[in-house]
């Protein structure tokens, strides 16, 4: 009885660690091997051949294949700085209007927020590529009204990766309320009647109730939202092709172009082994962070 | 409360809730606004004649509704066929998700085996790791399996996912062990017990995981653009799109361009509209019982 029991647990889960195994896994252990390297991507893996550090050094070098990694990963980083600064308190914020009960419509605003996430980021970015045109655009018409000029948005080396960050922002936030909104659902209503009692007002509340209470939702929100900025592709593959003078050329777009269509596998490995160490390093010391607080 | 202090504070406080009120009113009003804009937008540029989209300063009402654009897009690029295409993909990619996770999660919640968390640990931390770190080795390992440029190839790596994993074992935990073990001693197999008795206590979930699975792999665009190369048959509506990228320059195809958008938006959308509910109960799932 004990065996057969046993044995149905391993056909339960032969499918999906089979196939993790050898598409995802297997995958990985060969990206860490191959940033060792010299290898073409039209070429079998056999016919590999190690080069230590070479390629490391190279991507961090002071040749071309240096400065556009090194501009890759610094333009990386302001991305995805920028969407979790404005992803955070915007979906706290928003988790707020849907939860709260003093006004009808919180969950038709849930809806018409989440239905974004929906869309597929192709037509999304076609979309926006419209909304953000310099001349016959609405955006820069409503600016227009507001008594602002016009803005380069997408075409300026200066605005070009804010105005990505703001499309994706758009796109996400619905998914990011709902995550707020189930942290808000955690929290005891007992406590806000009990600091009613005490006379703390909303903004106290807000402030020793709410976003202590919140803090390990939004460190779920921050790690979500760092995995999700680190993947943006389709409107810079589709619009800016990494420029203006290379100021949206991020990981995703540049790993891609330099491991696929240049066929330079070594390289692109090194490089996506650096944004894996990236992500380990950033999301460790945001674990480490909260959990400080936590002591506090 | 006869006393005139105490009916003047509160006639101050209701004054103040009201005025809370109409405050808090319009900005859910703008928040709906600005989030609805684009997707609206969107529709009625599809709507537009191109001598419409020309205008500036742009028109946003169109006065004479049309449908040319859709007439227009499907010369340009075949939306049957990529609609058929993504269809495909998605539905297949989809039922073999379901049926992996939950034969997996069912394993995770209800069998005890050596070194369980250790496995379950290392198939979560799959899910934190973004496509592109293994985007290269991948694509040569799909095709020195000759399943490049196929729709096989965009179906096969996706089969089986730790999200679906993940969320199966949250559901399937809650289910009574009673139940389970009543079934044991009927002699009923563990594949019949996890599809007879198990999934339909967990409908909700499944379902939920369908739907996520469904749009996720219906809005895919790197590993498809990856693993096709130029096999346009086999295009999947995104991918199809973004060829219009060429009509998206001037203001002249603009309608074209948008009329395309709101067809590959159309089905995602509709799937959700009418079945929400599932799509954020798993989302709540997922985060908070995690």
């Amino acid at each position: 009885m004990i065996k057969t029991y046993r044995a149905s647990a391993g056909i339960m889960l032969a499918p999906a660690v089979t196939l993790i195994g050898i598409f995802i896994l297997l995958p990985m252990l060969l990206t860490i091997w191959l940033s060792f390297q010299d290898w073409s991507t039209q070429t079998p893996f056999s016919n590999a051949s190690f080069i230590g550090f070479d390629n490391f050094r190279e991507i961090f070098g002071p040749t071309s294949v240096g400065r556009d990694f090194k501009r890759a990963l610094l333009n990386t980083a302001i991305y995805t700085a920028l969407s979790v600064i404005l992803i955070l308190p915007l979906s706290v914020a928003l988790g707020l209007m849907v939860y709260q009960r003093d006004v009808a419509g919180g969950t038709a605003l849930r809806t018409v927020l989440f239905s974004t996430y929906m869309v597929p980021m192709i037509a999304v970015t076609l979309v926006w590529s419209k909304l953000y045109s310099p001349s016959e655009g609405p955006l820069n018409q409503m600016l227009g009204l507001a008594g602002i000029g016009p803005q380069p948005w997408l075409s300026s080396p200066r605005s070009a990766l804010i105005s990505i960050v703001v499309l994706n922002v758009w796109q996400q936030i619905g998914y990011f309320t709902v995550l707020a909104v189930a942290g808000l659902t955690q929290i005891p209503g007992s406590l806000y009647e009990a600091a009613t009692l005490d006379g703390a007002n909303r903004r106290e509340q807000f402030r020793f109730i709410t976003l202590p209470l919140l803090r390990r939702t939004l460190l779920f929100s921050a790690v979500i939202a760092i995995i999700n900025a680190v993947q943006v592709f389709e409107p810079v593959a589709l619009i800016t092709q990494g420029g203006p003078v290379g100021s949206t050329n991020v990981l995703t777009y540049h790993i891609r172009r330099v491991g696929i269509e240049r066929a330079q596998g070594g390289l692109g490995s090194a490089m996506a082994v650096m944004l894996m160490l990236a992500l380990v390093v950033v999301v460790c010391a945001l674990f480490a962070f909260a959990n400080r607080k936590d002591d506090e | 409360m006869s006393a005139p202090g105490r009916s003047g504070s509160s006639r101050l406080a209701r004054k103040r809730l009201a005025g809370h009120r109409a405050l808090l009113a319009t900005l859910m009003l703008l928040v709906a606004v600005a989030s609805a804009f684009p997707l609206l937008w969107m529709v009625l540029s599809s709507l537009k004649t191109p001598a419409e989209t020309m205008q500036v300063p742009p028109v946003w009402i169109p006065r004479t509704p049309s449908l040319e654009a859709y007439e227009n897009v499907s010369g340009v690029i075949n939306v049957g066929r990529s609609m058929w295409n993504s269809l495909v993909i998605a539905s297949i990619t989809t039922a073999g998700i379901l049926v992996t996770s939950m034969m997996a999660g069912y394993a995770f919640a209800k069998h005890n085996f050596p070194a369980r968390s250790l496995l379950f640990s290392v198939l979560i931390a799959t899910m934190f790791l973004p496509p592109i770190v293994t985007l290269i080795p991948l694509y040569r390992l799909v095709g020195s399996i000759g399943l490049n440029a196929s729709l096989a190839g965009i179906v096969v790596p996706n089969l089986a996912n730790a999200f679906g994993i993940f969320l199966m074992r949250q559901f399937i935990a809650g289910v009574p062990d009673d139940l389970i073990d009543a079934a044991r001693m009927d002699g009923a197999s563990e594949l019949l017990i996890l599809f007879k008795i198990v999934a339909p206590s967990v409908a909700p979930a499944i379902a939920a995981l369908a739907l996520f699975a469904f749009v996720y792999h219906w809005n895919s665009y790197l590993w498809p653009l990856t693993v096709l190369q130029g096999n346009a048959q086999d295009y999947p509506i995104v991918i199809s799109l973004s060829r219009l990228l060429s009509y998206n320059r001037g203001a002249l195809n603009t309608g074209l361009v948008m009329a395309g958008a709101t067809l590959a938006v159309l089905p995602p959308l509709v799937l959700f509209v009418f079945l929400q509910r599932f799509f954020v109960d798993s989302i709540v799932g997922s985060a908070v019982k995690g």
